[in-house]
């Protein structure tokens, strides 16, 4: 299985390595010609993935009447624009919406998929291959062409226009990558330090939540982004699950910009813009966490 | 292995248990003896202030207060998404009981709808106007319950035409071509004359440019003549007057008409086939626009393609009574006005088009309601025809390319095999 | 039943603290720990692949209306479209383009950000936009910058004289899907890259420190010993792409939804154009589609695996 042969390796930026080795810090120096080139290249790439989203918010400023127009820059900014989109539109119960499901679906994931993935790293059980083979082809498998099924299941239920199916199903789609990238992680921590914790009277359960967990930080920290991204931007699933306002996400309230006849642009992508924000504040908060969690780890 | 099937088999029978735990409910009936009917309507707004949630929110409120026995749930879908919406919903057994969307043919193919005259008073039924009450039949049968209505019209750009020195709009396709010339020699950055054929209306545009040369959709005899001579004819006239001088888009196959509608209402094209949505859009952008009859090869048509949008009533949860007082209802005057003026479409009730054409406030749809009653339309009662229409949009526009012939005897062949499934 | 299973499944490290002494891990088995993950997938994700199947079978209206079985139908009349063929090369084209783009550019990317440079955090932070935005809307935001008449980039290209006036990129297949590639390429950047960045930083410095009193060169350094210490985090990039982009929706369908006709279209955009005409002939191809994603998953894990034998 390709799970076991590859160790964990997707770790967020400050991470070390699993054995928490960290490179040795090199005495700071004047810039040299080198470091210039490469700080100038940077900063140029890094200005190319920003553009789009710079356009974008551009055109969300753009008045109505100025959307056909070929130039770079609006003649008259429209601020307001986002104070109608906020008005016009159920921007404020679908961002509730998406942060509860978000949110939901991502706590979802670390409670189903920590202890799976660790059990997975530490047991040899039977059925453990078939396991990490169904693992592997839930990955494989896409939410758009398992809409009817996924549709008729949850009437079926008496559970469309929910929240919670909305929570499960992101869960459910994003769990693969989670156990995989957890067992990786787990994998990589020596057994001998559980071993130590579970004879000074801890279970197996403790042992996982005070030693190994924290170890695990920067693993847990991935799975914790990719799941909150990939839920928070969910599109098919929302729009086919739930079809009153009240319980919609905002991605499928920001499509509702595009009408019959014509596409509000400016709108549509300044809703855009907002819903973009929580994702770059969920970065900033869990950075500190990451940092935090690595010190955890280290001192032990 | 043992304990692996076991895990699996509790895993699934704990999954089934909650299946059928919560199985069920979905019938609309409720012990205090209120009904619930469910109805879904699509979205004419483009954002959440003018959604139709809140004209039909408004109607089921005002419904439920005159009878309380009554419950509405409104489910308002995006033009977008309701024709998938609606198939995965019957798929799944969840079946509205009233429906408010393009077509209707396909669901009396299956025997899933009411008769109109079964969940319409008399007084309602002879309120329609009779070229959409005879739109809404299959087989002579009244099935179909129009809705709203618009007409197309050719909408031009008065300055760039009078920059261009044409006077006076297009009444034939050589008119048209010499004006998009001139158009585009005076003004090379517009589009002279938008085509939209991309597979979000083709259907329309397409079958407006067949009426102008005798063509259609259909024979005197009901059957499919998508690749005949008259058609075919139509799109190399269409490649080599305006697709390839670059009068028009440089991939109208590829083109919505959102695309059309908003360079025409930014004063960025010249002329195109338009629909009474327009006329604010154009207002709001500032353009003088004028309105004309759709030009056909040798002069102007006397008809033009007429749309409607149609309601529908399910018998799957047998709610005949309740459906009858609801569409009543709805089709009060004072609803169905407040709707056609909400989104400036055409009304399909007689009292509502004496007060729409007499009040003096809708000036601007004048020239529509002189075409309205030449109109012609799909082929809306012909039950294969909603599938018909998909393959349409989504390959039609290509008949401009090089081979025309080859794009609509596809087609025809397609449209054969689904009429012959029906 | 039920409830012992899903009460049980529900807080699994507690009842394996519990139960535990050690003893308690090997009566209970595997089932606390993985059962929820099981029962998850088997309910939302297993179930609806079965009601997939089954509807592939099946003859559906156009309404919707399900009229009775089909048989093979269904496939034989997907394997009698006259543009399948072209879908499917267009998909294998497209997948094995975008992801070795993707991963000959994210290796590049991950080595100039591992360097030290004032203003590596913040630069890194920006790499993450394109993650962070939904696909769907940096798709339509393209498309937008494409556009014929306000488009910026057409705007653009026509001032720095690039083409001579406002082209419609989008409408062509030709220069469609270079343009729809470049976007899928875009967004799949800050995950490759972060991945072999991750892989890069468990690279100890010693190892570098050695080669370079080994006298070895820069690039005989990088292919030598970065390369293949990348190769795990190498091969998990590959997967996880290779399973991203052939099963990429959002990206095509914001951009040209697979036309005009299906001449933009993957097999996953094709299935999508499918529903409109025909659903189980739309199931039979996402059974078909999901056929050749485990096909093209399984040869590269063989492929890989088989190299590894061999270095």
């Amino acid at each position: 299985m390709a799970q076991q042969t590859i160790p964990a390796t997707v770790g967020t930026l400050e991470s070390a390595s699993p054995d928490g080795r960290r490179r040795p810090v090199r005495p700071r120096r004047a810039l040299r010609p080198r470091t210039v080139v490469v700080a100038a290249v940077a900063w140029l790439i890094a200005a190319v993935f920003l553009l789009p989203y710079l356009q974008m918010v551009i055109t969300a400023l753009r008045p109505a009447s100025e959307l056909r127009d070929a130039t770079y820059l609006p003649d008259h900014f429209a601020w307001s624009n986002f104070v109608d989109v906020w008005r016009e539109s159920n921007l404020g119960s679908n961002l509730r919406v998406t942060l509860l499901v978000a949110g939901g679906s991502t706590l979802l994931v670390l409670l189903v998929a920590i202890p799976a993935a660790y059990y997975t790293a530490r047991v040899k059980y039977r059925g453990r291959k078939v396991f990490l083979l169904l693992v592997l082809v839930t990955q494989m498998f896409q939410p758009t062409s398992l809409l009817v099924g996924l549709y008729r299941e949850f009437y079926q239920l008496g559970m469309l226009n929910s929240v919670w199916t909305l929570v499960l199903c992101n869960a459910a789609f994003n769990l693969a990558f989670a156990i995989w990238i957890l067992t990786a992680y787990f994998s990589a921590i020596p057994v001998q330090l559980e071993e130590a914790a579970m004879i000074d009277g801890l279970g197996r359960g403790g042992a996982l939540l005070r030693v190994t967990l924290p170890l695990a930080m920067p693993g847990v920290v991935t799975a914790v982004i990719f799941t909150f991204i990939a839920a928070w931007n969910e599109f098919v699933m929302g729009l086919t699950l739930s079809t009153v306002p009240e319980s919609q996400p905002l991605t499928v309230g920001i499509n509702s910009f595009i009408g019959n006849y014509t596409v509000q642009w400016n709108y549509l992508f300044a809703a855009s813009v907002i819903a973009i924000v929580p994702v770059v504040v969920l970065f900033a908060f869990i950075e500190r966490h990451v940092v935090s969690g690595l010190t955890a780890g280290s001192v032990k | 292995m043992k304990k692996r099937m076991l895990v699996l088999s509790a895993a699934c029978a704990a999954g089934a248990l909650v299946l059928t735990a919560c199985g069920g409910g979905g019938a609309g009936g409720s012990a205090d003896g209120t009904v619930t009917l469910k109805l879904v309507a699509a979205d004419y707004g483009d954002k959440a202030s003018n959604s139709s949630t809140v004209y039909w929110e408004d109607v089921a409120k005002r419904f439920e207060a005159a009878n309380p026995e009554i419950k509405v749930d409104v489910q308002v879908v995006n033009w977008n998404d309701i024709d998938a919406q609606v198939k995965t919903m019957i798929q799944s057994g969840n079946v509205p009981d009233v429906l408010q969307t393009g077509g209707y043919a396909d669901k009396v193919a299956d025997d899933l709808l009411y008769k109109a005259e079964e969940v319409l008073s008399p007084a309602t039924l002879d309120n329609l106007v009779d070229t959409f009450a005879k739109a809404g039949e299959v087989d002579g049968v009244q099935y179909g319950i129009p809705f709203v209505s618009s007409a197309r019209a050719l909408f031009y750009n008065k300055k760039l035409l009078a920059d261009a020195g044409v006077t006076e709009p297009p009444k034939s396709w050589a008119d048209l071509k010499a004006a998009a010339e001139a158009v585009k020699k005076k003004n090379p950055d517009v589009v002279p004359y938008a085509l939209p054929l991309g597979p979000e209306e083709a259907q329309g545009e397409t079958l407006i440019w067949e009426l102008g040369n005798g063509g259609g959709y259909t024979g005197d005899d009901g059957k499919y003549t998508l690749d005949s001579e008259a058609n075919v004819e139509t799109f190399q006239w269409l490649r080599a007057n305006l697709v390839e001088p670059g009068l028009t888009y440089s991939n109208p196959a590829a083109t919505d008409r959102r695309t059309a509608f908003a360079d025409f209402a930014a004063g960025k094209a010249g002329m195109l086939n338009g629909h009474p949505s327009l006329i604010q859009m154009s207002k709001d952008g500032g353009v003088d626009y004028g309105v004309a009859p759709i030009p056909g090869k040798d002069g102007a048509l006397d008809s033009t393609l007429g749309v409607a949008d149609w309601m529908m009533a399910f018998k799957d949860s047998g709610h005949q009574e309740e459906i009858r007082k609801f569409l009543d209802f709805a089709y009060s005057k004072e609803n169905t006005l407040k709707f056609d003026e909400m989104y400036n479409l055409m009304p399909v009730t007689e009292d509502t088009l004496q007060e729409m054409t007499s009040n003096g406030k809708h000036k601007d749809l004048e020239p529509f309601f002189d075409l309205l009653p030449k109109a012609s339309f799909y082929p809306l009662g012909d039950t294969s025809w909603d599938a018909v229409s998909a393959e349409i949009k989504k390959s039609g526009g290509t008949a401009v390319g090089d081979d025309p012939a080859k794009v609509l005897g596809d087609l025809q062949k397609k449209a054969e095999q689904i009429a012959a499934n029906q | 039943m039920s409830s012992n299973v899903t009460s049980g499944g529900r807080r699994p490290p507690r009842s394996g603290r519990s139960g535990t002494r050690r003893s308690g891990l090997g009566r209970l088995g595997p089932l606390p720990w993985i059962g929820p993950a099981v029962l998850l997938i088997v309910v939302v994700v297993l179930w609806p692949v079965y009601e997939m199947v089954r509807t592939s079978f099946l003859k559906i209206s156009v309404s919707g209306f399900v009229r009775g079985w089909a048989g093979l139908d269904k496939y034989r009349q997907l394997f009698d479209e006259p543009d399948l063929g072209s879908v499917i090369t267009a998909t294998v084209v497209w997948t094995v383009g975008v992801v070795a783009l993707t991963m000959v550019i994210s290796l590049g990317l991950a080595q100039l950000f591992n360097q030290r440079f004032p203003g590596r955090r913040l630069t890194r932070w920006a790499l993450i936009a394109p993650w962070a935005a939904s696909v769907l809307m940096t798709a339509i935001g393209f498309k937008w910058m494409l556009d014929r008449t306000a488009g910026v980039l057409n705007t653009l290209m026509t001032d720095l004289g690039i083409v001579d006036s406002p082209e419609d990129w989008l409408g062509d297949p030709s220069t469609a899907w270079p343009w729809m590639m470049f976007v899928a390429v875009f967004v799949s950047l800050p995950f490759t890259t972060y991945t072999l960045l991750a892989g890069l930083q468990t690279v100890p410095g010693e190892v570098y420190e050695a080669a370079r009193v080994d006298g070895a060169g820069v690039w005989q350094t990088y292919r030598r010993i970065t390369l293949p210490l990348l190769r795990p985090a190498f091969l998990v990039g590959v997967v996880i792409n290779l399973i991203n982009v052939f099963n990429s929706f959002p990206v095509i369908w914001g951009m040209t939804r697979g036309g005009p006709d299906s001449d933009t279209a993957t097999t996953t955009v094709f299935m999508y154009q499918l529903k409109s005409s025909d659903i189980g002939e739309s199931a039979a191809m996402s059974v078909v589609n999901f056929a050749l994603v485990v096909v093209m998953v399984a040869a590269f894990l063989k492929v890989s695996r088989w190299n590894q034998e061999e270095a």
